[in-house]
C-alpha cells in the first residue's frame, strides 16, 4: 500500500483551511480512506492508502480532495494549457522495447524546499506505483532554462528535444550525483542509480537516450543530466516521460501536471512527433462513462433523487449530466487525473464514498439458501474426532517443508517407491531453505514435532490429518494432492502392536477391513513394519520407527507410527 | 444390628445419663476426634444418639503477648527508665529510649501506649513521667499474667489485649452426645461390628456380601495423578466454530486444489499480470510445467476484460497479458481461486442465484515469517450471489457472521481491491480489550470479474485470515506456537477448549 508523506502546514496553504488542526485534518482523510500511520521526522503526516488514487500521491492531490470534501471545489477541473513551443522528435533509432513518450512544459513554478520535496516526492512514489518500479513509466523532470532547442527545420520558430537509441558504449555526458562523463553503459557499471535500474534496459540493443541541440542529457528510465538537474531556482520546467504504454505514462504526466498547476504554474503542450503523425501532450481530454440512477440505488441499497446524485458525482471531483428517458442515465466526466475509474460501477463507487457508506443500514439479505459442509472435510472431521478419541493430540503443520526434513532424516530418497517417496513439487524461489518444496507426507512433520519437544511429558501421542502433495504431470495442475492420517507414539515401551492397535480400531469405525502384510519401508524397522491395505488396497505403512531416524530426530525412547490415505476411509 | 467398626465403638463408649464431649468418646474409644464426629452424625442420623452443641471461646496469647508476659509491657520499660534518667523530671526521649534498651517496633508500641496509660506525657521530644502512676498496677500486664497462668481474665482488658494482638481468641464447638432410647434399645439387642473392605471387588458383588460390608473411607480432596486425553488443534476447534456458523448461515462449502495456475487465482480475479502481487516476490511459484486444461473460451473472455474491459463504457488495464503467465502453476495465494472455480460453473456445473458458499482452507504468502505472519495460513472466504444486492446486504451479512464470535459496532471503510468495487476494509470492536481491529476485506465483485465467468448477477465476498480471528478470541501473541512444527505441545495441551 503506496504512503505518502504530507506536511499538515502545506494541507492548511493548499486547501485555504488555514485554522484546522492537525486532529481534524486526521479525521477528514480517515474520510476520504487515507490511514494515519505516524509522523515523520520532520514532522510531516505519513498517509496510507489503497492504490486507486493515484492522484493522492502528492500534498496537491491530498489537498484537492480534501477540497471537494468540504464543498470547497465542485465537478470536473482542467488546467488552461498554452500553445506549444517545444517539440519531442521520436527518432527511428529508439529502442523497440520502449517506444513512447509523452511530456509537458511547465512554466512560472514558485519552487520553496517543500515543494520541491513534494515534486520529487511524487515522481518517486509513481514510479513505484504506475511506473511499476520505472518499468513501465519513468519521469525525467528538467530545468527548461538549460535546455537548448535545436531549431526544426519544417519549424523554424519552435524548439525541440529528440529520444532516440543510442549505443550503450555510444556519447557521454555526466549524471546526476555524480562529476565523470560516462557513457551509458558505464553509468550502469559504476553509478549507484545505474546499478540499481541497470535491469531495466540491460537486454536492449540500444539505449534509450535524450539530445537535445548541446546533446545527451536524459538516459531514461535509469537517470537525467546533471546539467538540468532541477532546484529551488528553478523557474520553467520540461516534463519527460517515456515508457512502454502511451495510456500509462500520459496519465502519470497529467498528475504531475495537476500537482504543479495546483502551485500556481502554468502547463503548456508541446508536440510530440512520431513517425507516423504528431499529437500533443499532455493528453486532458475528459473522458464519460454511463451510470444508471437504477444501478446507483441498487448497489447502494437506497433510494436517491437525482438532484441528490449529480450533488454526490460533483464533490468526488466529476461532473453528470442526467439523460432522462425510459431510465434515467447519467453521462459522467472523469478529470484526466483520474487512473482507476476503468467502468461505471467505479463512479457508483464514488457516490457511495461521498454519501458515506457507514450512512448506510445494514440489512440481512433475504435471500435462502441451503448450507453445507463438503464431503471431504465431513470425512476428515469424523476421523480427526476417531483419533481424537482414541487419545492422540490433534496437531497441525505447514505443508512446506524442505527436502531434507521431508526425505533425507526420514532416509528416504526421492522418486523411491516407498511412501513419502514422491518426486517433489518443489518452489521456484523459496522463502528460505526450511521451506522449499510441499511434503509428500505427514509423518516428517510429526517427527519434527517429537523432536521440538523433547522437554515435554511422555507419553506424546501425537496425529494430523494434513495436505500431501507430490509432483505428477499426468494431473492438470500438475501436481498430485491428497489427505493422509498420520499418527505417531512416543513413549518408553512404544511397541508395532500400539501403532497396529490404534490403526485397526479407527477403521472398525469405518467399516474398513485392514490387512497388514509384512513389508519394507527405510524410516522403519525391518521385521516391524507393514503395508496398511484397506479394503485390499494398499494405502500405507505401520511399525516402528527405525533407530537412526530416531536418533536423528534426538529422540530417547521408541516411536510406533503409522500414516495412510484418508479417501481409504471414504 | 450391624454397624461400623467406628460406631459400635462410639455407641458402647457413650452413656443415656451423661453428656461426652467429643473428645472424651475419642479417648475413650481410641480413635481420631475426625472419625469419632463423623461416626457420631451418622448415629443420629440413624436416631441412635443425641447431640447438643455449644460454643466455647478460648484464648492465646500470641509469640509478642508471651514475651510481654514474661518480661514487661514496653510502656512500663519506657516509664521505668524515663524515672531513672530523669528523677522525676521531663527527659529527652532519645535519651530514655536509649536508657530503656527498647529497640524496633517496640519503641512506637512503647511511646503510643505510654500516654494512653497516663504513665506520662509527650512534649517536644520530651518525656515526663507521671510521679503518682503504679507500673504494678498494670490492668493489661496482669492479664497478661493471668492468662499465661491459664486463668480467665475481664472481657474489656481482653478487647484492648487483642487490639494489641497480643492475643487471639477462637471459637469453637463442643459437641456432647447422649444415647438415646433407641440406642440404649440397640445395645441392649446387641450391636455388631461390620467388615470394612478397600476395593469393591467383582466377588462382592456377585455374592451379595455387599450388603454387609463398610468401604474404607478415601481422602476425596487429595490430588488424583495427572490424566490426559487428545483434543483438536486449538485452530481446528476454531475452524469448525466458522464452518458452523457459516453452514448455519446457508453457506456450502467449496473445495479445490492448492497449487493452480495462475489463471484461476488471479487472471479471473481481473489481477493485472503486472501488479506488484504477482511478482515472484509475493508468489511461490512452482517447478512444475504449465497448466494444459482451461477453457479456451474461458481464456479467451479473461483475456478480453484484461486488454479491453467489460460493457459498453469499460476499460481494460494498460498491461501486456500473456498466457503463457495465466498457465504457469503456483501456490494459491488466497482461496478466492476455489470462488473462481466455482462461479465458472467449472467445478460444480452452472449455478442459478441464489448461492452462498465459503470455504476455510489453506493459502501461501511469500511474506515475512513473524510472530503475525506465516508463509501458509488458514483463509476464510465466503461469497453470497444474488439478483441485485446491495451494499447493505454485505454489511448485513458480515454484522451476522462476526456476531457469532463476539465481535460487534462493524465499521466499513472504503477500500480499494483489484476484483471487488466497492470494496471495504473491516473493522470491529475487539471483545476484550474493545479496540478497533481490522477483522477482514470485503467487497462486490467487479464486472470485470464475472462477466467473463458467465455470472450476471451479483456476488459479494470476503475473507479473513483464521489466525487472525484465533489471535483475537485466546490472545496468543506468536502464532508459530500454535500453527507448525515449533509448536509447544503444553501450549496445546493446556489451551482452554472452544466452547
Amino acid at each position: 500500500m503506496p504512503v505518502v508523506d504530507v506536511q499538515p502546514d502545506e494541507l492548511r496553504r493548499l486547501t485555504g483551511h488555514e485554522d484546522k488542526s492537525d486532529e481534524e485534518f486526521k479525521d477528514d482523510l480517515f474520510a476520504l480512506g487515507l490511514e494515519f500511520e505516524g509522523v515523520t521526522d520532520d514532522g510531516a503526516f505519513q498517509l496510507e492508502f489503497g492504490p486507486d488514487r493515484l492522484d493522492r500521491l502528492s500534498v496537491e492531490g491530498v489537498a484537492r480532495s480534501l477540497r471537494y470534501q468540504y464543498g470547497d471545489a465542485r465537478g470536473v477541473s482542467v488546467p488552461n494549457t498554452n500553445d506549444p513551443d517545444w517539440t519531442f522528435v521520436v527518432d527511428d533509432d529508439v529502442p523497440e522495447e520502449r517506444p513512447y513518450v509523452t511530456g509537458a512544459v511547465v512554466r512560472g513554478v514558485d519552487l520553496d524546499d517543500a515543494a520541491l520535496d513534494s515534486l520529487i516526492q511524487l515522481q518517486e512514489k509513481l514510479h513505484a506505483t504506475m511506473g511499476r518500479k520505472r518499468a513501465k513509466g519513468a519521469i525525467g523532470i528538467h530545468d527548461l532554462t538549460m535546455l537548448k532547442g535545436d531549431v526544426l527545420s519544417e519549424n523554424a520558430s519552435g524548439n525541440s528535444i529528440t529520444y532516440t537509441g543510442i549505443e550503450p558504449d555510444g556519447d557521454t555526458f555526466v549524471a546526476l550525483d555524480s562529476n565523470d562523463e560516462l557513457t551509458p553503459a558505464e553509468v550502469l557499471e559504476q553509478h549507484d542509480t545505474g546499478r540499481k535500474y541497470a535491469d531495466l534496459v540491460s537486454e536492449y540493443d540500444r539505449y534509450p537516450a535524450i539530445y537535445d541541440e548541446i546533446g545527451l542529457f536524459s538516459f531514461p528510465p535509469v537517470i537525467n543530466g546533471r546539467r538540468t538537474e532541477v532546484s529551488t531556482d528553478s523557474r520553467d520546467l520540461l516534463v519527460e516521460l517515456t515508457g512502454t504504454d502511451q495510456w500509462t505514462i500520459d496519465r502519470m504526466c497529467n498528475i504531475i501536471c495537476y500537482a504543479l498547476a495546483a502551485r500556481g504554474a502554468t502547463i503548456e503542450d508541446v508536440e510530440v512527433q512520431y513517425g507516423g503523425g504528431t499529437v500533443v501532450k499532455p493528453d486532458f481530454e475528459v473522458e464519460t462513462k454511463h451510470v444508471s440512477h437504477d444501478r446507483i440505488e441498487t448497489v447502494l441499497g437506497v433510494e436517491l433523487e437525482m438532484d441528490e446524485v449529480i450533488d454526490l458525482f460533483e464533490r468526488s471531483g466529476l461532473d453528470a449530466d442526467a439523460e432522462l428517458g425510459e431510465e434515467t442515465v447519467y453521462e459522467v466526466s472523469i478529470p484526466p487525473y483520474r487512473v482507476d475509474v476503468l467502468h461505471p460501477l467505479d463512479l457508483v463507487d464514488d457516490v457511495g464514498r461521498a454519501y458515506g457508506f457507514n450512512e448506510l443500514e445494514p440489512r440481512y439479505p433475504d435471500v435462502g439458501t441451503v448450507g453445507q459442509r463438503h464431503e471431504r472435510s465431513r470425512l476428515e472431521d469424523a476421523v480427526r474426532t476417531s483419533l481424537v478419541g482414541l487419545g492422540f493430540e490433534d496437531l497441525l503443520n505447514f505443508h512446506m517443508i524442505s527436502e531434507e526434513e521431508n526425505y533425507e532424516r526420514m532416509d528416504v530418497e526421492v522418486g523411491s517407491e516407498y511412501l513419502g517417496g514422491g518426486e517433489p513439487a518443489s518452489i521456484t524461489e523459496p522463502y528460505s531453505e526450511d521451506y522449499t518444496m510441499l511434503r509428500t507426507w505427514v509423518l516428517p512433520s510429526l517427527t519434527m514435532v517429537l523432536e521440538n519437544n523433547t522437554h515435554r511429558a511422555y507419553p506424546q501421542d501425537l496425529a494430523e490429518i494434513g495436505h500431501v502433495a507430490h509432483r505428477d504431470d499426468g494431473e492438470n495442475t500438475r501436481v498430485a494432492e491428497a489427505r493422509h492420517v498420520a499418527a505417531v507414539l512416543a513413549r518408553h515401551d512404544a511397541t508395532y502392536e500400539d501403532a497396529k492397535a490404534r490403526l485397526a480400531a479407527l477403521c472398525r469405525d469405518y467399516d474398513a477391513e485392514l490387512e497388514t502384510p509384512a513389508t519394507e519401508h527405510p524410516s522403519f524397522i525391518d521385521g516391524r513394519t507393514a503395508a496398511v491395505v484397506i479394503d485390499g488396497e494398499e494405502v500405507g505403512v505401520v511399525g516402528e520407527l527405525h533407530p537412526k531416524v530416531i536418533v536423528d530426530h534426538d529422540l530417547e525412547l521408541p516411536v510406533a507410527a503409522f500414516e495412510f490415505d484418508l479417501s481409504a476411509l471414504a | 444390628m450391624r454397624l461400623p467398626e467406628s460406631q459400635v465403638a462410639v455407641l458402647n463408649a457413650a452413656s443415656a445419663t451423661d453428656e461426652r464431649t467429643i473428645a472424651q468418646l475419642a479417648e475413650a474409644t481410641d480413635q481420631k476426634p475426625e472419625t469419632v464426629t463423623g461416626a457420631v452424625f451418622d448415629l443420629r442420623d440413624e436416631g441412635l444418639v443425641s447431640v447438643t452443641e455449644t460454643t466455647a471461646e478460648s484464648v492465646e496469647l500470641t509469640d509478642e503477648g508471651v514475651q510481654y508476659a514474661e518480661e514487661d509491657l514496653p510502656e512500663v520499660r519506657l516509664y521505668r527508665a524515663a524515672l531513672d534518667v530523669g528523677d522525676g523530671d521531663a527527659v529527652p526521649m532519645g535519651q530514655v529510649i536509649g536508657a530503656s534498651s527498647l529497640g524496633g517496633p517496640q519503641v512506637d508500641i512503647a511511646l503510643s501506649n505510654f500516654a494512653r496509660k497516663g504513665y506520662g506525657t509527650i512534649d517536644s521530644g520530651e518525656l515526663a513521667p507521671d510521679a503518682d502512676a503504679d507500673p504494678d498496677a498494670d490492668e493489661e500486664a496482669a492479664a497478661l499474667a493471668a492468662l499465661a497462668a491459664g486463668e480467665s481474665v475481664d472481657a474489656d482488658v481482653l478487647d484492648q489485649l487483642e487490639s494489641r494482638q497480643l492475643v487471639v481468641r477462637h471459637e469453637r464447638t463442643i459437641r456432647a452426645v447422649t444415647l438415646t432410647d433407641e440406642g440404649v434399645t440397640a445395645l441392649m439387642e446387641g450391636v455388631e461390628a461390620a467388615e470394612t473392605v478397600d476395593r469393591l471387588t467383582p466377588e462382592l458383588l456377585t455374592s451379595g456380601e455387599w450388603e454387609d460390608v463398610e468401604f474404607t473411607e478415601y481422602n476425596v480432596e487429595a490430588d488424583a495423578p495427572e490424566a490426559r486425553g487428545g483434543k483438536k488443534h486449538i485452530l481446528r476447534q476454531t475452524a469448525d466454530r466458522v464452518k458452523d456458523v457459516l453452514t448455519g448461515m446457508g453457506f456450502a462449502e467449496m473445495e479445490g486444489p492448492h497449487a493452480d495456475a495462475d489463471f484461476w487465482i488471479n487472471d479471473c480475479l481481473f489481477m493485472p499480470q503486472d501488479h506488484p502481487a504477482r511478482t515472484h516476490w509475493d508468489r511461490f511459484a512452482l517447478d512444475v510445467p504449465p497448466m494444459e486444461d482451461i477453457p479456451e473460451d474461458l481464456i479467451d473472455r479473461v483475456r478480453d476484460a484484461h486488454l479491453n474491459g467489460v460493457g459498453e463504457d469499460g476499460d481494460g488495464y494498460h498491461s501486456p497479458w500473456s498466457e503463457d503467465f495465466a498457465r504457469a502453476i503456483a501456490l494459491r495465494g488466497h482461496t478466492t481461486s476455489l470462488s473462481m472455480r466455482y462461479l465458472s460453473g467449472h467445478e460444480v456445473g452452472e449455478l442459478e442465484p441464489p448461492q452462498r458458499y465459503f470455504s476455510v482452507e489453506k493459502v501461501y504468502r511469500n511474506d515475512t515469517l513473524d510472530p503475525t505472519h506465516l508463509l501458509e495460513f488458514y483463509q476464510i472466504e465466503g461469497w453470497v450471489m444474488a439478483e441485485d444486492l446491495s451494499v447493505r446486504d454485505l454489511m448485513g451479512t458480515f454484522e451476522e457472521f462476526y456476531s457469532h464470535f463476539g465481535i460487534t459496532d462493524i465499521q466499513f471503510k472504503p477500500h480499494y481491491n483489484p476484483y471487488t468495487e466497492p470494496s471495504f476494509e473491516l473493522f470491529g470492536r475487539h471483545p476484550e480489550t474493545g479496540e478497533l481491529i481490522e477483522i477482514g476485506n470485503s467487497g462486490m465483485f467487479r464486472e470485470e470479474v464475472l462477466r467473463p465467468l458467465g455470472v450476471e448477477c451479483d456476488v459479494m465476498a470476503w475473507g479473513l485470515a483464521l489466525e487472525r480471528l484465533l489471535m483475537l478470541m485466546y490472545g496468543f501473541d506468536d502464532i508459530r506456537d500454535v500453527h507448525g512444527t515449533l509448536c509447544d505441545l503444553d501450549l496445546l495441551r493446556e489451551t482452554e477448549v472452544l466452547k
